[in-house]
């Protein structure tokens, strides 16, 4: 391997965590991205055992997740093998379809609340415009986030993930963290 | 005066000051009820005449109570002290008056009131047009005005929100109550708001019963039910001020305004509410009725002088009397009565009006005059062909009651006239998905209101195929308003219509003298309507005035729709956060950590920080850094972080086909392992974005864009894919952050590369210029290699994933040291392209051809490829003017990007103008400034020596006129 | 705005960049004798209607989907969606 030393999105050595009230964020530096799309008349692939998710939907399995990210395209994760070629395990899986790596290509942030899914709505609400209704557990989309694009994930009813353009890993955790923080502040 | 009872804390003491004199209140106060109670009647100075004014109404339709509040940078002009909640600490000064409120020396301003009414401004100040910047308007800006700005950023966080659900009920009176017990039961999704810090409405200014209990109890009982259900949300200090597309409403919520500071919470938040069904209950405003000097302190809106009264326990004055057209003033008289203040006299103009308490009442009446220059004294009331005068500290009016229907007129439904009722009622044509309800539908009796707000809610839910149940609602009483219109008093001297903006009905008449009658023009001519209240007590009055006048019907006369916002908003809370560096997002590129340590300056570059140049010790300015940069980079090797240039990911079947139809020349013909420089042209024929295209498979390629360009190119890309040419088996991905990508340029770029790539051959002829190639580098890391150069020197690009960019550019200037590698930035970048005369955002500026740039011979007419078709035309066939190298005569002479190109003696005007100068550097390989420029038939003037003017700073400077290749124009360098 | 995208239902129009005109999906044959006044027609002539009006909106901030929004330019009342691509590749079909 490499001797070279990684940096963080956020230009650490290692992953960012904070607690503000019942939010805590973190930095998912490990996770390994690789965009799939379809080929034309190539036939849905189910890598590593995944059924992939319909438009507006994430699925996971095993240590494998996919979200739907447009017509015949998705984002595949895979926690935890950022220093491995995902991207050509990838591609071996989906056979005929392209791979395209993409585990730099994006920071994730994963909130997770210690109150239920309360605090977690009230974060996206001040975020982004998205129907907490039609956002359930399961639920992925991307949409638009202090002026970024990002994809946002209903991990659980109490977890949330936030991937943004890497290069602006800073204002999205700002973002993020600025939020979280007045949300804990009481309200006089 | 304070009363006793109200809705106030007097346990607890509030300081506050106005115009610098210490006052008490209470919680539960808002400024205007503190002042009242403080008995201070006298608040501001009007905006035209600088007239002395009072406290007029008990909320946010207030036309005089404005007041500066805070200070330093939190000043804030032009508050409603009428819905300012007290705090401890608060700071409020009157507006509009010099040198004091009580003393206004502009108030002689009101002495020549027959020089300023209507469309005095359009008829005085026509001519000369010169003065009007330089005299009128700061003479009319100090008279005439409000309140003074800080000057000062606004030192408080605001931000921004987004909601969602299936009713939005707007106001939380008792239609809004209603409303929202009925579809909050029901479990449809709710947000209930209001903008008072109490749910209530009007329901907490009067005396009503409800179920034989306090109103208050209810209320209470209901915010518990409230608190108790998930689904519906209470949004208190919420103003819903605009109704947008498709059931979308904004709405500011007061998150801080009611503290002295907001501390870590945010002074204010921006919501936009996606609402599927919208419940309209935002009450009714009560008319006033003009008549002779109606405008002194202590002349109030009868519904207002109860809400003191009743809600805050104050009075303006310890003996009031009351003028009316309907019933509603006599229970003002009743409730004051109650409260134990003096009533001297109901006025009524009604014959038949009957007394409903113990006071006097004077029927088939009207105030026709009043006295008191700082606060009233005694009302004129006329009745039975005489007058006489009724001592009283404040006058209650009562001209009935117009709804609040601006919401529903947002999209330009108007309001109807309802000729039982007088009032102008919401039309038919409201914004998709409303309905209105409670006294802002003409239901203003208590019970009337809840069970209109109820059946709204039933109606509303049904639509979303929710069943919603009526609940039982509590026993209330509907109180008739038995009105009879009486718009204004007739008489002379001047009645007021508008407060806020010195309106009269002298003015109106004045306009329809004029024959500005139509409504808008009427608006116009007087400024009716257009101060900050948006004339919420005025425009129906005014209108009514201007129907007599006409001898038509209000509804012939016409109607005034609103405009959001409902109240007014601020920009701050409009912006919603986005200010100073919260503005835009801030990209950085992989190395920014490693060129913040060596002291790098950078550029912003859009939304990227990138570095300009890199200082050394020593260094004093940065052309110093810069020429040693470039020099550096000549001689030995440099490395430039160029990650910002737009990457995509192109995969098919068709992806050769693809670019072939994207690129304006050939891109099918290129091999794997090579790349090749592309242009892409706009459909009209004129350049758009150029890049390099590297084919990493057979139906694999990335693609690069110019940095500014990426987005657009990207949206451009999507466009030919999926709109143009669907049928082709073609995917995009955008991968512009997946690699951190460097520059290694110089004659010593190879030498530098082979100690980091694991053994790859780099030699040239395994791998020439334009070749490209995976491999991996220092022990195994996958990477990239482009052997392209923008530079004009030996150069490659090579990209890592983007974690181990910081790395690798410290690696690489570690173990060129011995060949003196340096690190340059976007200056020197921009130096070295011009030196080798490649275009860049300069030159690709919308407005140039691939003719103009030199590059017309690569537009391919073998194909149908995006912009060639029209690059044919005869107007961009026959343009000469193309690029050239620019070099001054004299070295020393200075070479300015913009200036126009002239022939050598011919005069300098757009005729003869031959071109301009598009980049411009100095160039320290050639010892001078030099320039590129588009000039005419400029590829046949080689040798010729031209002007370039800068009019601006009238330089004039003569250019000889050279290739724009000033390095190695054979192409020698790249290919060693 | 809400933009009922086909997919992914109803979304912000703030997600969404506005281009125009739908006729940009027909264009004309590059090749053809005609090439020169049809591009000018394709390039610079466009309806712009007060009323009901066929046109181009690309999810930026979204699934990078081009849609067709059929929109009455007076009410802003949206009639209809549907994705740019099935829109083109059935004027292809028809053509062909």
């Amino acid at each position: 391997m490499s001797d070279l030393k990684p940096l963080t999105a956020l230009g650490d050595a290692s992953a960012r965590t904070v607690t503000h009230g019942v939010l805590t964020l973190k930095e998912n530096n490990a996770l390994a991205l690789v965009s799939l799309a379809l080929r034309r008349d190539s036939p849905e692939p189910t890598p590593f055992g995944l059924g992939l998710p319909g438009p507006g939907l994430w699925a996971s399995s095993g240590s494998i997740a996919a979200l739907w990210t447009g017509p015949g395209q998705w984002l595949l994760e895979a926690p935890g093998r950022a220093e491995s070629d995902f991207a050509a395990e990838a591609a071996a899986a989906c056979p005929g379809c392209s791979v395209t790596e993409q585990t730099d290509g994006f920071a994730a942030f994963e909130v997770r609340s210690a109150a239920g899914e309360e605090p977690i709505l009230a974060l996206m609400a001040k975020l982004v415009n998205l129907d907490s209704a039609r956002f359930g557990p399961g639920t992925a989309t991307r949409t638009g986030l202090e002026h970024m694009s990002v994809f946002v994930i209903r991990r659980a009813a109490d977890r949330l993930a936030v991937i943004g353009m890497r290069s602006a890993a800073g204002t999205l955790w700002h973002a993020l963290e600025t939020t979280a923080a007045r949300l804990a502040e009481p309200r006089a | 005066m304070r009363l006793a009872g109200g809705l106030i804390d007097l346990g607890r003491t509030l300081r506050f000051t106005f115009d610098g004199k210490p006052y008490e209140g209470h919680p539960g106060d808002t400024l205007a009820s503190a002042l009242l109670a403080n008995d201070v009647r006298l608040v501001g100075r009007s905006f035209k005449y600088h007239r002395p004014r009072g406290v007029f109404s008990a909320g946010s339709e207030e036309p005089n109570a404005l007041v500066e509040l805070r200070s330093g940078a939190r000043r804030e002009p032009n508050t409603r002290a009428t819905v300012t909640e007290l705090f401890d600490g608060l700071e409020a000064h009157s507006q509009n008056r010099w040198p004091s409120l009580s003393f206004d020396a502009l108030a002689v301003n009101d002495l020549f009131a027959d020089f300023l009414t209507a469309g005095f401004y359009y008829k005085t100040f026509m001519w000369p047009r010169a003065l009007w910047e330089k005299l009128y308007e700061p003479a009319i800006r100090r008279a005439a005005g409000l309140g003074s700005l800080s000057m000062q950023p606004d030192p408080d966080a605001y931000d921004k929100g987004f909601l969602h659900c299936d009713l939005l009920v707007v106001g939380a009176g008792a239609a809004g109550l209603a409303a929202a017990l009925t579809a909050a039961r029901a479990g449809a999704r709710v947000i209930l708001a209001d903008e008072d810090s109490r749910l209530g409405g009007r329901l907490l200014s009067e005396s009503d019963r409800l179920d034989d209990a306090p109103a208050g109890e209810w209320i209470t009982k209901a915010e518990a039910e409230f608190a108790s259900l998930p689904n519906i949300r209470v949004m208190r200090r919420t103003t819903v001020f605009g109704a947008f597309d498709h059931g979308v409403y904004g709405a500011v919520e007061r998150v801080s305004d009611h503290l002295a500071e907001p501390g870590a919470q945010v002074r204010q938040t921006l919501w936009r509410i996606t609402a599927k069904r919208t419940i309209l209950a935002a009450g009714a405003t009560e008319r006033h009725i003009p008549f002779r000097n109606n405008d002194r302190p202590g002349i109030i809106l009868a519904g207002a002088l109860r809400a003191y009264a009743n809600r805050w326990a104050v009075s303006p004055a310890r003996r009031v009397a009351i003028f009316t057209n309907n019933d509603d003033g006599h229970r003002t008289a009743r409730d004051l009565l109650a409260k134990g203040v003096g009533v001297a006299a109901v006025v009524d103009s009604r014959a038949d009006a009957r007394a409903t308490g113990d006071y006097r009442l004077i029927a088939g009446a009207t105030v026709s005059g009043s006295k008191g220059r700082l606060g009233l004294t005694s009302i004129e009331v006329t009745h039975g062909g005489g007058t006489e005068w009724i001592a009283c500290g404040a006058l209650g009016v009562s001209g009935g009651w117009n709804p609040n229907v601006h919401l529903a007129s947002h999209h330009r439904g108007r309001p109807i006239w309802d000729e039982a009722l007088q009032t102008f009622l919401p039309g038919d044509d409201f914004p998709a998905g409303m309905v209105v309800a409670g006294a802002a539908a003409g239901q203003g009796g208590t019970a009337a209101a809840m069970a209109s707000g109820a059946e709204a809610a039933v109606t509303a839910l049904s639509a979303l195929g929710i069943e919603a149940k009526r609940p039982t609602l509590p026993r209330a009483e509907d109180a008739a308003a038995g009105l009879q219109p009486l718009w204004h008093v007739p008489g002379k001297g001047r009645a007021w219509v508008d407060f806020q903006n010195d309106v009269t009905v002298k003015d109106v008449k004045l306009a329809y003298q004029e024959n500005m009658r139509p409504v808008e023009h009427l608006k116009r001519w007087t400024t009716l309507g257009m101060a900050t209240d948006q004339g919420k007590t005025a425009n129906v009055t005014a209108l009514a005035v201007m129907a007599e006048l006409t001898g038509k019907s209000i509804p012939q006369t016409g109607t005034t729709i609103f405009r959001p916002p409902y109240t007014p908003v601020s920009l701050s809370v409009l912006g919603g956060g986005d200010s100073g560096a919260h503005f835009r997002p801030t990209r950085l590129t992989p190395s920014h950590e490693w060129a913040k340590a060596q002291g790098a300056v950078f550029v912003e570059v859009g939304q990227w920080m990138r570095a300009q140049y890199f200082p050394q010790a020593g260094e004093t300015h940065w052309r110093q850094t810069v020429d040693r940069e470039v020099l550096a980079t000549r001689k030995g090797v440099g490395i430039c972080d160029v990650t910002t240039l737009g990457k995509v990911d192109v995969q098919g079947a068709d992806a050769a086909e693809f670019l072939d139809r994207l690129y304006c020349n050939a891109m099918k013909s290129l091999k794997v392992g090579m790349v090749r420089y592309g242009l892409m042209l706009r459909e009209d024929g004129h350049a758009y974005d150029d890049g390099t295209c590297a084919r990493l498979g057979e139906q694999h390629y990335v693609v690069t864009t110019t940095t500014a360009q990426a987005g657009p190119v990207y949206r451009h890309m999507e466009f030919a894919r999926q709109c143009l040419w669907p049928e082709l088996d073609v995917q995009l991905i955008s991968t512009t952050d997946a690699w951190a990508q460097f520059s290694v340029a110089g004659p010593s770029a190879r030498r530098l590369l082979e100690r980091v790539v694991d053994g790859f051959d780099l030699s040239n002829e395994a791998f020439p210029f334009m070749a490209c190639a995976g491999l991996t580098v220092c022990g195994g890391l996958r990477a990239r290699l482009f052997r392209i150069s923008f530079s004009g020197e030996l150069a490659y690009e090579i990209a890592v994933p983007a974690r181990y960019g910081n790395a690798l550019m410290a690696r690489l200037v570690e173990r060129g040291a011995d060949l003196g590698a340096t690190p340059y930035g976007t200056e020197a970048l921009g130096v070295m392209r011009i030196e080798k005369g490649h275009a860049a955002g300069n030159e690709l500026n919308g407005q140039t051809t691939a003719q103009m740039l030199g590059m017309g011979r690569m537009v391919s007419a073998k194909k149908d490829a995006i912009g060639t078709v029209m690059t044919r035309r005869e107007g961009l066939v026959a343009e000469t003017r193309t690029l050239v190298g620019l070099q001054p005569v004299d070295p020393a002479e200075p070479v300015v990007a913009g200036s126009h190109l002239f022939a050598g003696d011919a005069a300098q005007n757009t005729e003869t103008d031959q071109g301009w100068i598009t980049s411009a550097c100095y160039s320290p390989h050639l010892g001078s400034a030099i320039g590129l420029g588009l000039l005419a038939n400029g590829a046949e003037r080689l040798g010729e020596v031209i002007v370039a003017a800068n009019p601006l700073q009238g330089q004039r400077v003569a250019l000889r006129v050279v290739s724009p290749h000033f390095i190695d124009p054979e192409g020698e360098r790249l290919r060693v | 705005m809400l933009i009922p995208h086909p997919l992914l239902g109803p979304r912000d129009a703030q997600e969404f960049t506005y281009l125009g005109d739908a006729a940009l999906l027909n264009r004309p044959d590059g090749m053809a004798a005609d090439a020169q006044a049809a591009f000018n027609d394709y390039v610079y002539l466009r309806d712009n209607p007060a009323g009901v009006h066929r046109e181009l909106w690309f999810h930026e901030q979204g699934d990078r989907s081009w849609v067709v929004v059929t929109r009455n330019t007076v009410t802003h009342e949206i009639l209809g969606a549907e994705l740019a691509r099935d829109v083109a590749l059935a004027a292809k079909a028809g053509a062909a």
